[in-house]
């Protein structure tokens, strides 16, 4: 039996794999990745800042409009990357040559990494990690690699970017260059609106597929890690709340609830990008420095019951543990803590992501 | 030509800046199975979906029923994971919803809405036709 021609760049017809459609496509895309690497730098840089970077406490939102526009411009690649990969696929059964090689292989970088940061990170918002290799610095590596390649990719097609003149070749199908554009467009809507309210609440019941509803939850608000994931054991007597300062503070829960209370709004918003505002109410991380005679802008190391795991415990800047904000929650949206939400005590402080705002908190350390 | 050098160069370090990230701190185990998930993600894209988006614009040529198909897909595409995973989040708020019913619901609204703009065009088609001259399509 004689089996049919392999196909070649001539077998695909389509005036749609011209050029001029796959720079319109590789914008769209170009700008979602460009959005995406940013703002997960910027939750790079929140998590392990660098002793250089201020990170402002305000908007005290920030954060929560960042990380939820990275996940949702990473959702939205999805279709984007696809539709781009149609325009161009019949240069993949182009005779290659020597010139075109270091092209093709700067692409293949491009491609793959693009194609496995987008599957790993959407696979990371359901908690979900079927490959044996970390996420978070595979994750954060792929970054820089997928911005490097595009902006060889980019360099190597000035050229065809900036040529404009050369007429399409006629339609063969019913699709125009402008209903192409509207396809990809209304994929790219359906998929971000289908799944944003994981970020935006008032959109949550559309949200059908993402992850998370932001009000599902004990107290209204999801958990990321349980008190028996973290090993929590149930609160003694003897339990006590410390300050390791220039003076040393303890006390019992009891005696933390006759502290200064204080309210704040603020978001919960993870690295996931589900996000959902609450109420809380406790002490003022200043008014605790300012108790055990520390300067309101000190460095705190926030020290919590957890057993292992990365964030057991957390820093505060001096700039977020002065913030009048800041607080040491002892209680959300009108009731005590849960205990999944850090029972007793937990931090909350604005534009910070939800791994750092601590939880199970049983001690302070002044560090500067 | 020099902005395209220095452009090119700049990609070229930040992807070698990447590369020596990867190296520093993934364990041998891993270095060895990483590029097999990178060839994976072309093979998925390249040998799986993107024929498949072409067999369908070739089969399909109605314009409005190819599109729906697509958003068919794409989303479905998107719920694939949340519907292996439902049930088995490592908590409660991880995947709360039924997602079965939540994918049955969309596609059923998209095609629906697929449908409902088809028999629109087609009822306009059909009323431009009839009140033009020339009756018949010729």
């Amino acid at each position: 039996m004689k089996l049919p021609a392999p196909p070649t760049a001539q077998s695909f017809r389509s005036p749609l794999h011209h050029p001029r459609v796959a720079t319109v496509l590789g914008r769209w895309l170009g700008v979602a990745v460009l959005v995406c690497f940013l703002t997960g730098l910027f939750s790079h840089f929140q998590q392990e800042s660098p002793a250089w970077l201020h990170i402002p406490t305000r908007p005290a939102s920030l954060y929560r409009v960042t990380q939820g526009l990275h996940v949702l411009s990473g959702t939205v690649a999805v279709p984007l990357l696809l539709a781009k990969l149609w325009t161009v696929y019949p240069k993949l059964f182009e005779k290659p040559t020597l010139k075109t090689l270091l092209e093709r292989l700067s692409i293949l970088v491009l491609v793959s990494a693009l194609a496995l940061e987008l599957f790993i990170g959407y696979l990371n918002t359901l908690q979900w990690y079927p490959w044996p290799f970390p996420f978070k610095q595979t994750h954060y590596a792929l970054g820089w690699i997928i911005v490097g390649a595009l902006l060889v990719h980019i360099a190597v097609k000035i050229p065809v970017i900036q040529w404009r003149k050369e007429p399409l070749p006629p339609a063969t199908t019913d699709l125009t260059r402008r209903g192409l554009f509207r396809t990809v467009a209304g994929a790219a809507t359906l998929v971000g609106i289908t799944s944003v309210g994981q970020s935006a609440p008032p959109l949550g019941p559309l949200a059908v597929l993402a992850p998370r509803k932001p009000d599902v939850g004990p107290q209204g608000l999801p958990v990321n890690r349980t008190a028996r994931d973290a090993g929590i054991d149930p609160l003694t007597a003897s339990w006590r709340f410390t300050v390791v300062g220039p003076q040393q503070l303890s006390y019992t829960l009891d005696q933390l609830r006759q502290l200064p209370q204080n309210h704040s709004k603020l978001p919960i918003a993870c690295v996931e990008g589900w996000s959902q505002g609450a109420h809380w109410e406790g002490i003022r991380i200043r008014d605790l420095l300012h108790l055990c005679g520390a300067p309101a802008s000190s460095r705190v190391r926030v020290v919590s019951m957890e057993k292992g795991g990365f964030y057991a415990t957390s820093e505060l800047p001096p700039q977020f543990a002065a913030d009048p904000l800041t607080l040491l929650a002892l209680r959300l949206n009108g009731s005590e803590l849960a205990l999944d939400h850090g029972f007793p005590a937990r931090i909350i402080a604005p534009n910070r992501p939800g791994v750092l705002q601590t939880k199970w908190v049983h001690r302070l350390e002044v560090l500067a | 030509m020099r902005a395209r050098i220095m452009l090119g160069a700049t990609g070229v370090g930040l992807g070698l800046w990447g590369l020596w990230l990867l190296l520093s701190v993934l364990e041998p185990r891993a270095l060895f199975h990483l590029p097999l998930w990178l060839g994976g993600a072309v093979v998925a894209d390249d040998a799986l979906l993107v024929p498949l988006i072409i067999v369908l614009s070739v089969v399909v040529t109605h314009h409005i029923v190819r599109t729906t198909l697509l958003y068919v897909g794409i989303t479905t595409l998107l719920a694939i994971p949340l519907l292996l995973r439902q049930g088995k989040g490592a908590n409660p708020t991880i995947l709360p919803r039924d997602y079965l019913r939540d994918w049955l619901l969309l596609e059923a609204i998209i095609i629906a809405t697929g449908a409902a703009v088809f028999l629109f065009q087609r009822f306009t088609f059909n009323r431009s036709r009839a009140s033009s001259d020339d009756i018949g399509g010729r």
